[in-house]
């Protein structure tokens, strides 16, 4: 009892005490939380298999074919194997004007009467009616239209009645509705790549324009005859949608193979929908994997530096109650309670903020049932990020903990460990140097260690930054294929995320690594207090003196920036799988360049601010 | 008791010799116990057949009472004493003369003398220590005895040193 | 070695040491900071260690209040042996039987005296309420009771080590050990400490002390000399002195 009450009073004090080092250990661990727990959304979000629900919900087809003509229907309907069906539904091409966004849509004209297949499922509002149309969930979010809201259809003005999900369709924009057949067609999977300029000749736009997968076309219903009514001599109807539901479901590939050969992309099969879908959430998991990785690297190298600098500290306190009958366990609880508790906390802190954020993510799936705003908190999501980040704060602060309790108990209390060495080279060296260099090299050969953490802390940051800047070359790539924002002004939904993700998991990394360089920057100069107040009571001005702490700490960050680099493109690397686009050179040289002088000037504030305090005091004072 | 000491005292107002014994015993705390009246009154003597001091009789109830005053002689003493600056002297070069013969005529192991005064000196240093602890910091008895604590512990120090080199010296032997 | 009474019979020991030794480093870098130690001290004795700097007397102290481990020799405390424990056990033994003081003080300086002295106690396993109650006694014994709650950065170099007494009395323990404890403090701090470990005396306490300083061994019963490792004299101090304390001011008779 005695002992609990004991370790809390030690490990809160010590947090007071240190607070912006406490600070900056929960906001690593946090960020690294927050990706966690997103990365985790998104992967439930698969796992939970919102197509087999929607299609479950919505009766979904097999087949989907599009025809010429309705009589074509007849023929495929009586097809062996066709177990039920719905349509042939007149298919419109017309074009849907909202709020100043124009786009392209496809209206197909449906019955009041719910069909035996392929009912979309209603997630807000009323199905079709006389004058009012229903618009597939994605796509309304993209036209930023909601029930109630009125829209122009070809210059006539409908009301929205509801908004609805469907698995016969691929979301919004992805409206790629073909079957590529190969050779083999039992082998053969749906090709993850559309063709950018197939075409469908039959399904062609107002203006006569021929529709491309490239364009994004939108999903709306509406009754038969206000379909039938969209259409004109000028904009004929020249597509009926026919949806079929096999016997076997797993026939689906052979059934389009058999009927549709020679005109492959008149038809989809279910499984080429459900991967279509897939395809949306690992495209998401192919932005946020790679930057959780790395928010998850930084949190333990931040962690592991910041304890590395208490060590002595903690050594020093670790002697003390070892001298005063404190068995080893209880050592090294002091030491690890503290830590964890922090790490708990920032693990709760970072879990709440993803999932906040993660409606953000699951959004652009969100044609699908099951995948709309927050998803429900597991407790095995919970378990898994408080884990992850008591994992983390163990890793780092396990190895210091095991030898400090195990060393000899008076050296560690009288903080004896390692005097500095002297570098007689290196000192004849720095005497030719003006002052500031001198100093500052001396500094760096004083305490070899601290010098090695620095720059360690210094690489992280740079491997964060390069990351970064990796990611949006690659991601500007990917991404360049498709438009943000289409011409007529709609916004592209998995565009809209993945840079939402990108701008997250950046801005993340970079607060991160800000916080990092202001802490190395802080702790190279509350390190080197003495120092400078000798070289000050020795007659060195001010600003020599704080000069030379920057070039203490610009040799210290050297080494580290050098390493950054490579390590961050590396990382990144891996974490595409070599799919990348590198970030130019000229980017990198900067990156280099800019974090030196970043930490050049962040070294001088608290250098300028120590100068405040009298040599007088800080010679005095116990603390070396 | 210092002849000047005494003097001076006279120097504020002529007194009896009880009420310097007074005076004096307020300054030295637990170390005036050792000083008598008697001595006091041999001093006094001293000094009025030196022509420093005088001898008034006074008309009080005691009959052996006289007052003592200062003669001019006895004033300019005092006024030479205030800005004499001799210190008193510590008399080491006694002891080192005696381990020096004790060693040349072997009349006794110098290291044992020297452990002897040590335990001598540190047993003083006990009993000075305790009196300082007692007295009301800032008192006048305070000052006086930390003032013989550090010339004990200085004493000591020597002592040890002493004893480093005689024991040096024995081994050379 | 020389002495002016016989040592006291080794079953009366409180604390005994036969050989001890404690070394460092190899072959021509071999140090030997305590080398070939005897000691017996009996239960309630108070005794001094002086000497040179790196004469090996805080290392001794050290191998008596089980902190280090000696590379050979045998070490009882209360008629246990305790030069073999294991860490643990030594844990144990610091907790409950050794009182230790620093020169340097030693305090937490997150923690406030009296959570510093509880420190102990609740190491010991004390409940948290009884911890509170024996600090705030042991604080006023120490006359520090109206600053219980002062951070040590707040309290003179004295006062701190007084905190630092009481510290090391909390689970009152069967021998108490003082290195240099006067050696960072002024000379009416030292006279504080003087005072407090005056009164330890008298209750009975076996108290070891390294010091530098004359008059904190002239304090003690027995007053141990060290020289490179090994003990050079040892002089009893019970007894009067020959002279009066007048003779000592010089004052002539």
């Amino acid at each position: 009892m005695g002992t609990a009450l004991l370790v809390f009073r030690l490990a809160a004090r010590d947090v007071r005490h240190h607070l912006g080092q406490a600070a900056l250990l929960v906001v690593a661990i946090a960020a690294a939380s927050a990706a966690l727990t997103m990365g985790i959304a998104l992967n439930g979000v698969t796992t939970q298999q919102p197509y087999a629900t929607t299609r479950a919900a919505t009766h979904g087809p097999d087949v989907v074919a599009y025809l010429t003509s309705a009589y074509q229907a007849t023929k495929l309907v009586d097809a062996s194997g066709v177990a039920s069906h719905s349509g042939p539904y007149p298919v419109a091409s017309t074009t849907i004007r909202f709020d100043g966004r124009l786009a392209d849509v496809l209206a197909e004209g449906r019955n009041t009467a719910p069909a035996a297949v392929d009912q979309p499922l209603l997630t807000t509002g009323n199905w079709v009616r006389s004058d009012g149309v229903v618009i597939e969930r994605t796509f309304a979010d993209a036209l930023g239209v909601s029930v109630g809201n009125r829209v122009s259809l070809n210059g006539k003005s409908f009301a929205v009645a509801g908004i609805a999900v469907t698995a016969a369709e691929a979301p919004y924009p992805n409206l790629c509705n073909g079957t590529l057949i190969g050779p083999n067609p039992m082998a053969s999977k749906f090709s993850n790549a559309c063709p950018p300029s197939f075409k469908i000749p039959f399904l062609s736009l107002p203006g006569g324009r021929e529709l491309s997968s490239s364009d994004d076309v939108g999903l709306i219903w509406t009754t038969e005859a206000d379909a039938i009514g969209l259409t004109s001599k000028a904009n004929p109807l020249t597509t009926y949608a026919l949806n079929l539901k096999l016997t076997n479901s797993d026939d689906a590939q052979a059934f389009a193979y058999e009927h549709f050969q020679s005109n492959p992309l008149a038809v989809s099969t279910w499984e080429g929908l459900a991967s279509e879908d897939e395809k949306l959430v690992q495209d998401g998991q192919g932005v946020l994997q790679p930057g959780a990785l790395l928010l998850a690297l930084l949190a333990i190298a931040s962690v592991s530096v910041l304890v590395g600098r208490r060590l002595s500290e903690y050594a020093r306190r670790v002697g003390l109650l070892k001298a005063l009958g404190a068995t080893p366990s209880t050592v090294a609880t002091t030491f690890l309670a503290e830590n964890l508790a922090l790490a708990l906390f920032a693990a709760v802190v970072g879990l709440v903020a993803g999932w906040l954020a993660s409606p953000l993510i699951t959004k652009p799936g969100a044609a699908l049932v099951g995948a709309a705003g927050a998803p429900p908190l597991a407790p095995s999501t919970v378990a898994e990020v408080v884990g992850l980040s008591g994992a983390v704060a163990l890793t780092a602060t396990l190895v210091p903990a095991i030898r400090a309790s195990r060393g000899s108990t008076v050296d560690a209390m009288n903080d004896v460990a390692r005097p500095p060495r002297r570098r007689g080279r290196l000192v004849r060296l720095s005497s030719r140097l003006p002052i500031p260099a001198l100093f500052g090299l001396r500094l760096v050969a004083r305490r070899p260690r601290r010098a090695l953490l620095s720059a360690a802390n210094i690489a992280v940051t740079v491997t964060g930054i390069v990351t970064v800047l990796a990611f949006h070359a690659f991601a500007d790539n990917k991404l360049s294929g498709a438009v943000a924002l289409t011409a007529g002004g709609l916004s592209n939904p998995v565009i809209n995320r993945d840079e939402q993700m990108l701008t997250v998991i950046t801005v993340m990394l970079v607060t991160l690594a800000v916080l990092n360089a202001i802490f190395t920057t802080w702790a190279t100069v509350i390190d080197a207090k003495r120092a400078s107040a000798l070289m000050r009571a020795l007659g060195a001005r001010v600003r020599q003196v704080s000069t030379g702490l920057v070039v203490a700490q610009v040799l210290a960050a050297l080494p580290g920036a050098i390493l950054g680099i490579p390590l961050g493109l590396l990382l990144f690397m891996a974490a595409v799988k070599g799919r990348g686009g590198l970030p130019s050179p000229l980017w990198l040289i900067a990156t280099f360049v800019g974090t030196l002088v970043v930490m050049a000037a962040l070294t001088m504030v608290p250098a300028l601010l120590g100068a405040r305090q009298s040599v007088a005091e800080v010679l005095s004072s116990e603390a070396a | 008791m210092q002849q000047e000491v005494v003097l001076a005292m006279l120097a504020k107002e002529p007194s009896h010799g009880y009420e310097l014994q007074a005076r004096l015993g307020q300054a030295l705390g637990p170390l005036a116990e050792g000083i008598n009246e008697g001595q006091m009154y041999v001093t006094l003597t001293r000094l009025e057949k030196g022509g420093f001091v005088a001898r008034v009789d006074a008309p009080t109830e005691r009959s052996d009472r006289k007052v003592y005053c200062l003669t001019p002689a006895g004033q300019e003493r005092v006024t030479e004493w205030m800005s004499d600056v001799s210190w008193p002297r510590p008399d080491l070069s006694e002891f080192h003369m005696k381990l020096i013969v004790a060693a040349q005529g072997a009349l006794a192991d110098p290291i044992s003398i020297v452990d002897a005064q040590r335990r001598e000196l540190l047993r003083r240093l006990r009993d000075v220590t305790s009196a300082a602890m007692e007295e009301r910091e800032g008192s006048d008895a305070a000052l006086l005895l930390e003032g013989i604590v550090l010339r004990l512990q200085a004493d000591l120090r020597w002592l040890e040193t002493c004893e480093t080199s005689w024991t040096e010296r024995s081994k050379n032997r | 070695m020389t002495t002016e009474e016989p040592m006291k019979e080794p079953e009366k020991s409180l604390v005994r040491a036969r050989g001890l030794r404690k070394e460092y480093g190899r072959d021509e870098g071999l140090v030997r900071a305590v080398d070939d130690i005897d000691l017996d001290i009996a239960r309630g004795e108070t005794v001094a260690v002086m000497g040179p700097s790196g004469c090996g007397k805080s290392t001794l102290l050290h191998l008596l209040g089980g902190l280090d481990r000696p590379s050979g020799g045998e070490l009882w405390l209360d008629g246990r042996r305790i030069d073999r424990l294991d860490e643990r056990a030594l844990a144990r033994l610091r907790r409950r039987e050794i009182g230790f003081i620093f020169q340097a003080f030693h305090l937490m300086d997150e923690l406030t005296a009296r959570e510093n002295v509880e420190l102990p106690a609740l190491l010991a396993g004390r409940s948290p309420r009884d911890a509170r109650t024996r600090a705030l006694s042991l604080l006023e014994e120490v006359g520090l009771a109206d600053r219980s709650n002062h951070l040590p950065s707040a309290l003179s170099g004295g006062q701190r080590q007084r905190v630092a007494i009481a510290r090391a009395l909390v689970n009152e323990p069967t021998v108490v050990l003082a290195d240099e404890p006067t050696g960072n403090l002024d000379s009416t701090a030292t006279y504080e400490v003087l005072r407090l470990l005056a009164r330890l005396r008298s209750s009975g306490l076996t108290i070891v002390i390294v010091t530098h300083d004359e008059r904190v061994a002239a304090t003690t019963d027995r007053l141990i000399s060290m020289r490179d490792g090994t003990f050079v004299d040892q002089t009893r101090l019970t007894g009067g002195t020959r002279g009066s304390l007048a003779d000592l001011a010089g004052l002539e008779r």
